[in-house]
């Protein structure tokens, strides 16, 4: 019993569609995470007012099925955050590459939220996202302003992305995936 | 915890008992936060938790909170039935949990875009999860939904946008257009809406295809919205009423009760609005059609005859429908009017009497409560038939009363009491149907509320043959009764009242038979009520009853044996022991009982305590005091339908009229007295029962005056209690100017209020010399122009600017008869009236009224005097009234006025004629009128 339980286990996992992924999506307020959940759900710029709170969506993406949860990033709304962190495979986390001025904020809340227990094994994508506007820090830039290399036993990556012209999103994803396979085989 | 202590707490606990608590929540953040989501196992995990909340059970914030946390996770999963779940645990969470505010951006997703089942669901949690800071991001979701052409969406947004009133006015303010629209609309259920579930999938044939139920949620909103806006409410109503736009029953319904509250505050808008409210009256839902006639009976003294028989002919078709709960509306409705109005329901006389058979008890009650009123009515009008009426009615009740409960027998008890009262002459027959009650079998609470009843009688009917009627029958009835309590009560009134009859030793002998036959409480109090004929009335009497109480001196029971002694005591001191067994008066037990315990608050034993201080009230005045006191008992039932709804507080108030004032009165001499220089005055002879408003009640500040009169130091205080009702000003030394017409009165010094913060309130004193009638020619009568004179500073943040002084004319008030009057019972009018001769005064006058009825109260209220003899009743067909009206001045003095009003073309005219103990008070009370 116990045999057929645990291979059927090992089965689903090979084919990945049985098991949901669940993936954070966070960042200061006004990154663009709402943008890109629904970018990525439904392939549309959609307009969007502030997250008050949190927007789930599920969807396929090359046969995996991912669980997205896009929390809000208000300050109000950000201790709210490790509510959520149980069972988190990746951790997207967007940062508006337009902002320096707030891109401290951003690199204190994302080594704060790394140190937490629950997302010891998750995986981290950044976004430098907004990179459509002009005077945004490259991705260079903004790991370097994110002290993204100190990061050590993680899996990260960071990809300079557009929310609103669909560039750089796929790309991220995919790398996200790929780890998240490997991680579990 | 263990499910141990929860069992049996609720009797609809169920089968299987309640779960226990710790372990659903247990499960429940297992389950919700497991990935992926079970969506049939957590549907049954909510159903658990759910039955859990709604049997009471509550979890503190913290665990309230985890719950909450982990139910939004729930968000992932697409299942309409879950969701429709979620969103009813989300609702009863959202009192004890905190950051409820995490499920907006989820809740605004499924209003915008979500499946139409759980739409509606979305709608009534978002509201319940906005606060003040988040409701405006949720604005144009509640006005798109609140146009949905989907009726259930609507409705949904409608109650909602009620619910967010007290955290979001102005946000919902806004929602003013999309409501109107939505109360003007014609929505339908979508044609599918019933085959989203399967579960009516089979049912659906035959099913509305809309119940207009949002057209009184939307009017429900938008009565608050209009409420400060008395023109814009009038619009909505007139535009409502008109064209049978509203198909909703019960928007109608609310419709015409807001139509009632605009009239109760302006009287004149009736004439506009009637035609409406009459058109009610033909409609084809009982519903509406009694609530129009609820509305219009209590509007009565505005409406002409004809306009009222309109109402009794659509209750006389109400009367004959089969839905019982709807004849027992318009009855109920009929009951009413017959309290005040018996003679204007003689039409439907035939339809009552049919009714005392129907086989609902509580209507044929109330079908016979009010035959007896009619009755009582045709009576007053004398003519020869009634007696006849009157024993077929009895002779129906009597039957009737085999098959009722004792509910409705007590029921119709307190009618036939209030019949009797009311009209004294027909109290052969009724005290004889009360007596064959005593004699039948029945539990104590019947017996007593028969006894009662006779009781009261004896107080209040002033006829020597009505008392020696039920005395005997009272005698009659402890002869063979079971209940010690009733005996021991009877035993007492014989002590009291039979001594002043004309055979006491009637009473005397079935007394002594107690003394014989019954256990020894009964003894006991024979032994007193005996005691109580020797020492009244002497002679030989006292003698014989001094034999029979030193024989008693033997009995077994101790208690016994001491009364008899204590008695046979007193009876060697019988002058003294009489003073204290027939005495006149009796302490004011209010006014003792906050002097006794202020006096013990002291903790001074050194001193005397004061008992002088104390006011005697005299039997008389304490008559009057229960005698309105029963009156307003036996009216309640009209009194509480009075106080509709709307009206709110207000009615409440009105419900113990007497003891109210009493304890009004003496906060308000603990008020005064906490000035030194009013506290100088000495005694406060009288003040003014109800505030009268000298500015409009709606104003942005409202005051309130009550006067206050010291009759020994011939003084006058007002007292003005000033209301700011804005919220961004302060005002600042407040005082009010006083400029009397009567140069008797002089102004002698004004308290005034330092400061009245925003939204607040304050009290100005101004004290007066004030004319004493033991002066000759004094002018009592006098009237004051007010003006309110303070700074005014804006407030903004905590922050006041300087401000300027302004002020501000109020309007005049009045010093009348009625300031020096208190009210007085007595069942004997003419009697006090003849011997009244010290002062003596007529005037004639006529009076800007239409009906008699409401110059009777008017002269009522103006001179606090009580109407006698049940003058106070005006039938409506009378073209002329006698009212007699009785009073106690300051000084003590009675004061007697009899008032003949007669109708004369559109006015009425009054000829007083007043006559009092203390001189000038005559002449006051004529001017006054």
């Amino acid at each position: 019993m116990g045999q057929t339980f645990s291979f059927a286990n090992i089965f689903g996992k090979v084919w990945g569609a049985s098991k949901e992924i669940r993936i954070l999506i966070l960042g200061l307020d006004g990154a663009g995470k709402t943008t890109i959940l629904y970018r990525l759900q439904m392939g549309e710029v959609v307009t969007t007012k502030p997250t008050i709170g949190f927007n789930v969506e599920t969807l396929k993406y090359k046969n995996l099925t991912l669980n997205i949860w896009d929390l809000g990033g208000q300050t109000s709304i950000r201790p709210y955050w490790r509510c959520y962190y149980s069972n988190t495979a990746a951790v997207i986390f967007v940062v508006d590459s337009t902002d320096k001025e707030r891109i401290d904020v951003a690199s204190k809340e994302l080594h704060m939220m790394l140190k937490e227990e629950e997302l010891l094994d998750s995986a981290l994508l950044v976004f430098a996202n907004k990179q459509d506007q002009p005077g945004a820090m490259t991705a260079a830039e903004v790991s370097m302003a994110l002290n993204l290399t100190e990061l050590k036993d993680r899996s990260w990556s960071i990809v300079a992305s557009s929310a609103i012209k669909g560039e750089g999103l796929h790309e991220g994803l995919d790398w996200l995936m790929d780890v998240i396979k490997e991680e579990q085989l | 915890m263990s499910t141990q202590s929860y069992k049996g707490k609720d009797a609809y606990a169920g089968v299987g008992g309640t779960p226990d608590k710790m372990a659903v929540f247990q499960e429940c953040l297992q389950q919700f936060n497991a990935s992926p989501v079970n969506a049939k196992k957590c549907r049954q995990l909510l159903a658990t938790l759910l039955r859990l909340l709604y049997q009471g059970e509550s979890f503190p914030s913290s665990e309230s909170t985890t719950l909450f946390f982990s139910i939004s996770k729930l968000f992932q999963h697409k299942d309409s039935s879950l969701r429709q779940l979620v969103y009813l645990a989300i609702k009863e969470l959202s009192e004890t949990s905190q950051d409820i505010l995490m499920v907006t951006s989820s809740i605004m997703k499924d209003i915008q875009g979500g499946d139409l089942i759980y739409k509606p669901n979305a709608i009534r949690t978002l509201a319940k999860v906005l606060d003040s800071t988040t409701v405006s991001s949720a604005e144009r979701l509640f006005k798109n939904a609140i146009v949905d052409k989907n009726p259930i969406v609507s409705s949904a947004a409608l109650i909602s946008a009620y619910h967010l009133l007290p955290q979001a006015k102005d946000v919902v303010k806004r929602f003013t257009n999309e409501s109107l629209e939505a109360v003007q609309s014609y929505k339908q259920f979508p044609p599918t809406q019933w085959q989203l579930h399967d579960f009516y999938g089979a049912s659906t044939a035959n099913l509305p295809s809309t119940s207009y139920m949002y057209q009184f949620h939307a009017l429900g909103l938008l009565h608050p919205l209009r409420n400060h806006d008395k023109m814009g409410l009038m619009k909505l109503v007139t535009s409502l009423s008109e064209g049978g736009q509203l198909k909703n029953s019960l928007a109608l319904i609310q419709l015409i009760r807001y139509i009632s509250e605009i009239v109760t505050n302006d009287p004149a808008l009736l004439n506009h609005l009637y035609p409406a409210l009459a058109s009610f009256l033909k409609h084809k839902s009982d519903m509406v059609e009694l609530e129009a006639c609820k509305t219009l009976v209590g509007l009565e003294r505005h409406l002409s005859e004809d306009q009222f028989m309109s109402i009794i002919t659509c209750l006389q078709k109400l009367l004959s429908v089969p839905r019982i709960s709807t004849r027992f509306a318009a009855i109920r409705l009929i009951n009413k009017i017959s309290m005040s109005h018996p003679e204007k329901i003689m039409v439907v006389v035939p339809e009552l009497e049919n009714l005392i058979n129907d086989q609902n008890r509580s209507i044929s009650t109330l079908a016979i409560t009010t035959l007896l009123k009619t009755m009582g009515s045709s009576s007053a009008a004398g003519s020869s038939s009634s007696t006849a009426s009157v024993d077929r009615l009895i002779s129906k009740m009597t039957l009737l009363m085999d098959e009722i409960t004792e509910e409705f027998k007590i029921v119709i008890i307190e009618a036939i009491e209030n019949l009797t009262l009311k009209f004294p002459s027909k109290h052969q027959q009724l005290v004889s149907f009360l007596t064959d009650l005593l004699r039948e079998d029945g539990s104590l609470t019947l017996k007593s509320a028969v006894v009662d009843a006779l009781f009261d009688l004896i107080a209040y009917l002033d006829d020597s043959s009505a008392h020696q009627l039920i005395l005997m029958n009272l005698c009659e009835f402890i002869e063979d009764c079971e209940y010690t309590e009733l005996s021991v009560r009877i035993l007492h009134l014989l002590g009291q009242q039979g001594p002043q009859t004309s055979n006491p030793s009637y009473y005397i002998r079935h007394i002594y038979n107690r003394l014989v036959l019954e256990n020894s409480v009964v003894r006991s109090s024979a032994v007193v009520a005996l005691s109580k004929f020797a020492i009244v009335c002497g002679g030989s009497i006292a003698a014989n009853i001094k034999t029979l109480l030193t024989r008693c001196l033997n009995d077994v029971d101790d208690e016994v044996r001491d009364r008899a002694a204590i008695a046979l005591g007193m009876m060697k001191r019988a002058p003294d022991a009489k003073k204290l067994l027939v005495s006149d008066g009796q302490y004011d037990l209010g006014a003792l009982e906050s002097k006794l315990s202020s006096y013990l608050s002291t903790n001074d034993f050194t001193i005397k305590f004061p008992i002088d201080e104390i006011p005697v009230l005299s039997a008389e005045e304490l008559k009057s005091l229960e005698y309105t006191k029963k009156m307003n008992k036996l009216e309640a039932v009209d009194t509480t339908q009075e106080a509709s709804p709307v009206e709110g507080p207000s009615g409440a108030v009105a419900d113990n009229g007497a003891a109210a004032d009493a304890l009004k009165q003496q906060q308000y001499e603990a008020e005064l007295f906490a000035i030194p220089e009013i506290a100088a005055f000495g005694k406060l002879s009288k003040s003014s029962s109800t505030p009268i408003y000298l500015t409009e009640k709606e104003n942005e500040f409202v005051v309130t005056a009550v006067k206050h009169v010291f009759a020994d130091a011939s003084k006058l205080v007002i007292q003005y209690q000033v209301s700011n009702t804005l919220s961004n000003c302060q005002l600042e030394d407040v005082s009010i100017v006083v400029e009397s017409d009567n140069a008797a009165y002089e102004v002698e010094f004004n308290v005034p209020v330092p400061e009245i913060g925003p939204n607040g309130q304050g009290v100005v004193y101004v004290a007066l010399s004030a004319p004493s009638l033991d002066q000759e020619d004094a002018e009592v009568l006098a009237a004051f122009g007010n003006t309110l004179i303070y700074t005014y500073k804006e407030v903004d943040d905590g922050v006041t600017d300087d401000g300027y002084s302004d002020e501000y004319q109020i309007e005049d008030l009045e010093v009348l008869s009625g300031d020096y009057v208190t009210p007085l019972y007595n069942s004997n009018f003419t009697s006090v009236y003849d011997q009244l001769s010290v002062d003596s005064d007529s005037t004639v006058v006529t009076i800007n009224a239409s009906s008699l009825d409401e110059v009777v109260t008017k002269l009522k209220n103006q001179l606090s005097m009580m109407p006698l003899d049940g003058s106070d009743y005006v039938p409506s067909d009378a073209a002329s009234h006698v009212v007699k009206l009785l009073g106690k001045d300051v000084y003590g003095g009675k004061i007697a006025a009899v008032v003949r009003l007669a109708k004369t073309g559109g006015k009425i005219a009054a000829k007083v004629e007043a006559r009092s103990d203390t001189p000038g008070m005559a002449a006051l009370v004529c001017n006054s009128v």
